[in-house]
């Protein structure tokens, strides 16, 4: 083996060992670096690579539907096609190819423009939401198109469907995109931007039931956004790497979709009032209608703000539910507290008349009047003919105090216990509240006023239907309940609600058939007030009302016509059906309808008669 | 005075020839594992590359290097005029003119130049001696600075960056390691201090600039430049101790790596065979750059012992500030990893660079 010949004379010799440091030096240096890289932040860096590549969906769970009682969809979801665009994969050529594909509205260009293809920061790497609820010819075409525009994606989105539109607006509610509020007020149930929440009625009520659970599908994306399938990508999902969502639970109410469509015909004349039908053995509504109503379908999109500042302002307030939300004076209908607490209270006989000359004589006043002179009055013929004078008297031997007691009883003054939209408890007032609120203290004169529902008494229809029914069942008030039961998504019962009795009045048994016998009155005998409306063929018993309204001054520019209209007394009728064994109970309140016996005696009937028509026609059905 | 007529036997340098295969055989794996996700043939393109390669390789090694010596100054002549046609009849790429059609063939002349460089500087080293023992003064540096400078700035007229920078790198390391007066190394470091802020405000265009700047500070711009730099850092980073397995890298095989075939190769290796391939890959360079240093000692004659100096330059700077710059260490610029990246080119200049080692190696032992 020979030596090799180290050349002396290169020159290059004795820095062969700086030059060799020198490379041993920058080469650990890399190593160095692989070492931090890999090993030091290396767990760090394979969480960063799977974030690039790995990508969530959430999996939105459909909403419950709402039913009627006999399963007829009052609420159901649609699907919604929504567009969405990540900025690091969408560049200008696709961009412009969207445009030649699509008509999009200038405004959601700009919004494209400015604040999706301008986004900054990791924003750029998100799916960001770029068009909604597009038409179904647009994600055909779009999906079609797909190969040219990387990073658009077009997903789905369950919306919320009202089929009857304004049917029963008030009770079913709507729902509309978590705000932030929302999102402080559930901080821990998971809610995300843009899901649905219920906003009002059943929709909120039973938000809990309705809403379902999220699930999530992991997915591989590549750099490009492609998404990518096969075991090679599989093999990268954490497990599970489905979860399916959970629906939510399906909400069947009490009410009854063909009643209430029929009810809503009768409504349909007059511009604003209420109405409610309740069975009075159960409490359960079959009907409830608060007018004029909203569409529900309209709330639950996007609303501009010009739009809804208009149904909110509206003078006739749409969004209020005159049902429960609603209180006024109950006017005549109230005549039957005292009625009870004179009868119970052994402060009044049967048989013991009492003149009406037309007026009441209290003190120096006269302002105590009567709609006519009666003549010579007794309990029955005081209720049947609506007789102020009678019940003066009557009210004034009762006092304040007894008659809220007995008010009480009945439901008046305490929340009916649907607990839907904020229910209102009305006002019955008391001897001791006039003396705080008036310098001059209480008077007799309050309790005359309190002794036929005006004053200060306030009530909702609903409560005025809980205290019919509760003397329509001799004694039961119920508790008005509006669902009936939760099923889950395949109709599978998961709860059921029964009615709840919400307080037993031993009242004596006079006192029942004395009411029942007078109100019978009221609409079948010549002189009752509601007898001109009376049907030949169903018997009904029941009470007119009128609610003064306080005289308004005409507004300067308002139309005299709709000045009179408004200074007009709201019309109320309660009524229960049959007489003899009564089932069901009805509200009827038009505001500004003036007399009572005029404008919302007719709708009563006519609801009833709709209820037993179609209750008969399905009876005769299924034998 | 020197120029050692005798005669000498052929040896083939196993070692250096092991280098070569393992390294472009590792290389031409790694390129599978990628380019099964796409359509271009580069595979196959690369094999055909590989072949051609190597038979420059085995032509260069055959042909005796002090023929090189001879002709060197003809070459340098050839490379000069072909980077003159190419800023006049060059087709432009991406912004910039580098290549060169003659007849069917695609040519390069800025990478042939890096060859041609090292043959010249080994000639003028060879033909003229340092005139004094202390070393070579800086008036001696004024030719081989001009022969440099010439081709040098021809290259960044096209402009190519990051070509220019090698070949000046080349430069110096040689300089660096010839016998020199201090004074003229010191004189050589200042003067290179000077320059860079002046390359930094004439020289650079705008998205050099923002590269080096992003380089600074990679987060800075997650979608630009600086997604480049963090998406390489992702890949290498993740491959961890033992690395994702092959054709299993996420980040190569879902393309989140910019240019994954020319630029970044190391980050699709680093990714699959984590650490332990890094580093094996690493050594396989350290061992070619420090084999050329010993050959460059104990070689016959000055001329060969710059070749090889020039060579092991070559090959260190070009991985050094390839995968410095995959692992952010240096700002991005558009350099090959020697043999293993993908490309025709590249692939051709080193597979020259290595014939002319093996050429001076095989024949080192006298008889």
């Amino acid at each position: 083996m020979r030596r090799l010949v180290l050349s002396d004379d290169s020159e290059f010799g004795r820095k062969y060992r700086y030059a060799f440091v020198f490379v041993v030096v920058v080469f650990l240096i890399l190593v160095g670096r692989l070492v931090q890289l890999q090993v030091v932040y290396g767990a760090e860096y394979r969480e960063l690579s799977r974030s690039n590549f790995l990508q969530q969906i959430s999996l939105e769970a459909p909403r419950g539907l709402i039913l009627d009682r006999r399963g007829n969809v009052l609420v159901k979801n649609r699907v919604a096609y929504n567009v969405f665009i990540t900025p690091r994969f969408f560049n200008a050529k696709a961009f412009r190819k969207l445009q030649d594909l699509i008509q999009i509205p200038q405004v959601d260009l700009d919004y494209i423009q400015s604040k999706i293809l301008l986004a900054e920061g990791r924003k750029r790497g998100f799916s960001l939401l770029a068009l909604r609820d597009v038409p179904k010819e647009w994600v055909l075409i779009l999906e079609s198109n797909r190969d040219h525009m990387p990073g658009l994606d077009i997903s789905t989105q369950e919306k919320r469907q009202y089929p009857n539109g304004p049917m029963a607006s008030h009770v079913l509610g709507f729902v509309g995109e978590v705000a932030a509020e929302d999102l402080a007020r559930h901080p821990l149930e998971g809610y995300r931007e843009r899901d649905w929440i219920g906003k009002y009625g059943l929709e909120l009520k039973l938000e809990a039931s309705l809403r379902g659970r999220r699930g999530s599908l992991w997915r591989v994306r590549d750099a490009r956004g492609r998404v990518k399938t096969g075991p090679d990508a599989l093999r990268w999902l954490p497990r599970p790497f489905h979860v399916p969502p959970q629906p939510g639970y399906n909400v069947v109410t009490t009410l009854d979709a063909d009643v209430q469509r029929a009810v809503e015909l009768v409504m349909a004349p007059f511009e604003s009032g209420s109405a409610v039908l309740m069975e009075v053995d159960t409490g359960k509504i079959v009907s409830y209608v608060s007018k004029p109503a909203y569409d529900p379908n309209e709330l639950s999109g996007r609303l501009t703000s010009v739009r809804a500042s208009e149904l909110y302002n509206h003078p006739l307030h749409p969004m209020l539910d005159k049902v429960v939300q609603g209180t006024y004076f109950p006017g005549s209908t109230y005549k039957v507290v005292s009625a009870i607490a004179a009868i119970e209270e052994n402060l009044a006989e049967f048989e013991e008349y009492h003149l009406c000359k037309g007026w009441y004589e209290y003190g120096r006043s006269s302002s105590f009047r009567c709609t006519h002179a009666h003549g010579l009055m007794n309990l029955e013929s005081g209720i049947v003919s609506s007789c102020n004078v009678y019940f003066y008297m009557l009210s004034e031997r009762v006092g304040m105090d007894r008659m809220a007691r007995y008010a009480r009883l009945l439901g008046f003054g305490t929340p009916p216990g649907l607990e839907l939209n904020h229910e209102k408890s009305g006002f019955i007032p008391t001897k001791q509240w006039y003396a705080q609120k008036y310098q001059e203290g209480f008077r007799i004169g309050h309790t005359l006023n309190s002794g036929i529902g005006q004053g200060d008494v306030k009530a909702s229809i609903l409560q005025v239907a809980q205290a019919y029914a509760a003397i329509a069942n001799r004694g039961s008030v119920m508790q008005p309940q509006i669902v009936e039961r939760i099923t889950d998504y395949r109709g599978v019962t998961v709860q059921e609600l029964a009615p709840v009795v919400k307080r037993r009045l031993d009242f004596k048994p006079e006192t029942w058939d004395l009411l029942s016998r007078a109100l019978d009155g009221v609409v079948n005998n010549p002189e009752g007030t509601a007898y001109k409306s009376r049907l030949a063929h169903l018997r009904v018993a029941g009470k007119t009302g009128t609610a003064q309204v306080r005289a308004m001054r005409r507004e300067p520019g308002q139309d005299p016509e709709e000045s009179r209209w408004r200074n007009q007394d709201h019309a109320w009728f309660v009524g229960y059906s049959p007489v003899d064994r009564p089932q069901v109970v009805v509200v009827v309140l038009v505001e500004h309808g003036g007399f009572a016996s005029k404008m919302s005696v007719a709708p009563a009937m006519a609801i009833l008669d709709e209820y037993f028509k179609i209750n008969g026609a399905r009876e005769g059905a299924t034998p | 005075m020197f120029e050692p007529e005798g005669r000498f036997y052929l040896r083939i340098d196993w070692t250096l020839l092991l280098l070569i295969v393992s390294i472009t055989g590792l290389g031409l794996l790694n390129l599978y594992s990628t380019s099964t996700s796409f359509s271009a043939p580069l595979f196959t393109q690369q094999i055909y590359w590989i072949f051609l390669g190597f038979s420059a390789f085995f032509i260069t090694a055959t042909i005796d290097y002090r023929f090189y010596d001879r002709v060197a100054n003809v070459l340098y002549i050839l490379g000069i005029i072909s980077l003159v046609a190419v800023l006049v009849l060059g087709r432009m790429f991406f912004g910039s003119r580098r290549w060169l059609n003659i007849g069917p063939l695609v040519i390069q002349p800025s990478e042939l130049m890096k060859i041609i460089i090292i043959l010249t500087m080994a000639h003028y080293v060879h033909v003229s001696p340092p005139k004094t023992d202390e070393g070579r003064s800086l008036q001696e540096l004024v030719v081989p600075a001009f022969l440099v400078g010439l081709p040098a700035l021809l290259i960044l007229i096209q402009p190519d960056l990051g070509t220019m920078m090698i070949l000046l790198l080349v430069f110096f390391s040689i300089m660096f390691l010839l016998k020199m007066r201090i004074r003229s190394l010191l004189t050589l470091a200042g003067s290179a201090l000077v320059l860079l802020p002046l390359i930094w405000t004439f020289v650079l265009q705008e998205y050099q600039k923002s590269r080096i700047l992003v380089f600074l500070d990679p987060a800075s711009d997650p979608t630009g430049e600086g997604w480049h730099i963090r998406q390489s850092m992702f890949a290498i980073g993740s491959g961890q101790l033992w690395g994702k397995g092959f054709m299993a890298g996420t980040q190569s095989q879902y393309q989140f790596l910019p240019a994954q075939w020319s630029d970044f190769p190391f980050a699709v290796w680093a990714e699959e065979w984590g650490l332990l391939g890094s580093v094996l890959l690493c050594s396989l360079y350290f061992v070619l750059v420090t084999w050329a240093l010993r050959m460059a000692v104990t070689t016959r004659d000055r001329f060969a012992s710059v070749i090889c100096l020039g060579v092991g330059a070559l090959y260190f700077w070009h991985t050094i500030i390839n995968i410095g710059m995959v692992m952010g260490l240096l700002p991005i610029v558009g350099v090959t990893l020697p043999l293993f990246s993908h490309g025709g080119s590249s692939m051709l200049t080193f597979m020259i660079a290595a014939g002319l080692l093996m050429s001076v190696s095989a024949r080192r032992h006298t008889l």
